[in-house]
């Protein structure tokens, strides 16, 4: 079922959680919302279950406006990052819980719910469990029991919020694995809060970057991932270098080094900055057009190394990664100036560049 | 005490460090046990002893006397509509506080516990002034041939006031510890508030709920000072069991009063072991 988000504006008191955010999610997908905390995303999230009401804005499930409806006759699966289990109940009541209240008229029988309950703990591979009490149970083991109780109502979307935020970090892996499995399984529309870009990328189909309750860039993880739309989406996504430079008719200069920056085409002789990933930075020889720079780490991780240096001029760390045998070539240790050359870039103009440390 | 104390000395410190600091641990246990005994375990055995120094027939004679059961009915009856009312209303309150955010919130956590700051004395004396003859509605009531102070309807009403922080107090820190997820998650599986309250929210407050309750209904039948300015201390009429003993303890009917006292006492002990049984039953079910 599609999920429309209509210019959807939320505020606490005098913190603007959401700005204006419109979105569209098309029916079967599964869509992250990433972005660091604080930004809105879980409130995004909120809103669309009906946990929070929107100051201004419309949201429509299947092309019906839910906005005023209660959350109880939603009909959304929700996921909760401390998996919200009910604690005084055994597992199977748990995940009976949603049929159970329903209205005599259109409540499932005795056996019949048995039998729903048992095929939904089944596919979440923990029917074993269904004498146990929540606090009996791993992390790992709740969360999934968790999604078995939101799916036990049929629902027509289903939002996770932190699913996995409070598991240790081989659990999460496994466990994002398996709901992208479950997801391609049930081809149910879901939509997951994560501030991690990994799981966001690793699971999504596509992703929505929110920053500040507005929404920076819409992508599939490819497309976020090597073509960020702002700066925000360049440093949240990845590690990268920024570098002063200008830009003049769609050329780009970088410290004496030309690129191409053909977005810039019409623009004459204005600052600029450029955005660099780790791999596109290169190590040269000796000269005019290049950044000394002193390697302070170099750490060998698998086929790639990756080197922190602090430039000479400003004192900027900058990280460079190189091929193992490239790097192996070039006889560089650490304490020794070398020279940096960006070969690829992502040039944003006028824009002040935060000077935090890339996630 | 000393073994359990013993036991958790030996299992944190080596033995050396035992010896040194075993006097310790004695000399509190020993000097706490010592003040219970003077001022808690002697006046109780000194009440059983007065009631029964003149033997079991005085002493039966004395809480079946006619006076005597009018106050254990009156007292029964002001707990019996103070304790659920406060449960309904602590219930409520707590709900309201724990789960919701609201202008006034702090006003009204500062007014529930407004009974436990206020002298008794001047609850009474609150209600003398709203419901009294001279008071706010008093002209109003006697229009009507109603009466409250010095009538039954006062006595409940100031029971009431005394004990109402009891349940609010005992639930809003645990649902507050509970937070909203499980309320949330039952609301977006489609529970209504009825099976929200019953299914959810009470299950998981259950035992403090019981705990309060027990503390309730242990205030409500033990208060004095509130029931005693509204009361107007009519025998077999207005007059509560705590009252009850006063006035015979006032008339130098020492092992009367003394076995009314011990009625008490005994409410007092077996409320003392429910608390406890809740006490070990909460600690068992919680993870």
């Amino acid at each position: 079922m599609s999920i429309r988000i209509e210019n959807v504006s939320k505020k606490f008191g005098v913190f603007e959680a959401l700005h204006d955010v419109s979105l569209d999610i098309a029916p079967g997908e599964l869509v992250a919302l990433l972005g660091p905390s604080g930004s809105g995303k879980t409130t995004l999230l909120r809103v669309i279950a009906g946990l929070e009401i929107p100051d201004a804005g419309r949201v429509h499930v299947q092309g019906e406006d839910t906005t005023e409806r209660n959350a109880r006759d939603r009909g959304v699966g929700f996921v909760f990052q401390h998996y919200a289990l009910f604690r005084h109940m055994t597992i199977f009541e748990n995940v009976a819980f949603g049929l159970r209240v329903r209205p005599r008229a259109v409540r499932p029988s005795k056996e019949a719910i048995r039998e729903k309950v048992m095929s939904l703990l089944k596919l979440v591979q923990l029917d074993w469990l269904a004498d146990r009490y929540p606090h009996q149970l791993s992390g790992g083991q709740r969360q999934r029991i968790a999604l078995a109780r939101a799916l036990a109502i049929e629902p027509k979307v289903l939002l996770l919020d932190e699913p996995f935020g409070a598991l240790d970090a081989k659990v999460r892996r496994e466990l994002r694995r398996w709901l992208r499995r479950l997801h391609d399984e049930i081809h149910l529309t879901s939509v997951f809060v994560t501030h991690d870009q990994e799981e966001a990328l690793e699971v999504a189909d596509r992703v929505v970057i929110v920053n500040r309750g507005r929404i920076e860039q819409v992508g599939t993880p490819g497309d976020v991932y090597d073509h960020p739309a702002t700066p925000f989406v360049y440093q949240f996504l990845g590690n990268v270098n920024l570098f002063e430079g200008r830009v003049n008719r769609g050329i780009a200069d970088v410290s004496g080094r030309r690129l191409a920056a053909p977005e810039y085409d019409g623009v004459v002789d204005a600052r600029a900055t450029a955005y660099v990933r780790p791999h596109d930075v290169d190590i040269v020889q000796e000269s005019a057009s290049a950044v000394a720079a002193t390697v302070d780490h170099a750490v060998a991780l698998g086929s790639v190394v990756r080197l922190e240096l602090s430039r000479k001029d400003t004192g900027d760390v900058v990280e460079v990664e190189l091929p193992r045998d490239r790097y192996e070539g070039m006889n560089i240790s650490e304490g020794k100036v070398v020279y940096l050359a960006p070969r690829r870039a992502r040039f944003f103009i006028n824009e002040t560049p935060t000077k935090t440390a890339s996630a | 005490m000393a073994a359990v104390l013993d036991r958790a000395v030996s299992g944190a410190a080596p033995r050396e460090r035992r010896r040194r600091f075993a006097w310790a641990p004695a000399l509190l246990v020993g000097a706490a046990l010592a003040y219970l005994a003077l001022f808690l375990f002697a006046p109780l055995a000194a009440v059983f002893y007065e009631a029964l120094r003149k033997g079991w027939d005085v002493y039966a004679a004395a809480i079946s006397e006619s006076d005597a059961w009018a106050a254990v009915r009156l007292t029964l009856l002001a707990a019996g509509i103070a304790v659920p009312a406060n449960l309904a209303f602590g219930i409520a309150a707590a709900w309201t506080i724990a789960k919701f955010d609201f202008r006034g919130k702090s006003l009204l956590v500062t007014l529930i516990d407004l009974p436990f700051s206020v002298s008794p004395v001047v609850s009474g004396l609150i209600y003398v002034l709203v419901f009294g003859l001279q008071g706010w509605l008093g002209p109003w009531l006697s229009e009507h041939d109603a009466k409250v102070i010095f009538a039954v309807p006062g006595i409940v009403l100031a029971t009431i006031f005394v004990t109402f922080p009891f349940v609010a107090r005992e639930l809003i820190p645990l649902m507050q510890a509970q937070g909203r997820d499980e309320e949330e998650a039952a609301v977006l599986l489609g529970a209504n508030a009825w099976q929200l309250l019953w299914r959810v929210t009470l299950p998981n407050v259950k035992w403090g709920l019981i705990y309060g309750v027990i503390l309730c209904t242990a205030r409500a039948m033990g208060e004095f000072g509130a029931v005693s300015v509204v009361s107007g201390h009519i025998r077999g009429m207005t007059n509560t069991l705590p009252l009850h003993i006063e006035i015979l303890y006032n008339e130098y009917q020492f092992t009367a009063a003394f076995a009314c006292a011990s009625l008490l006492a005994i409410l007092a002990l077996v409320t003392l072991a429910l608390k406890t049984w809740v006490e070990w039953r909460q600690a068992k079910e919680t993870p």
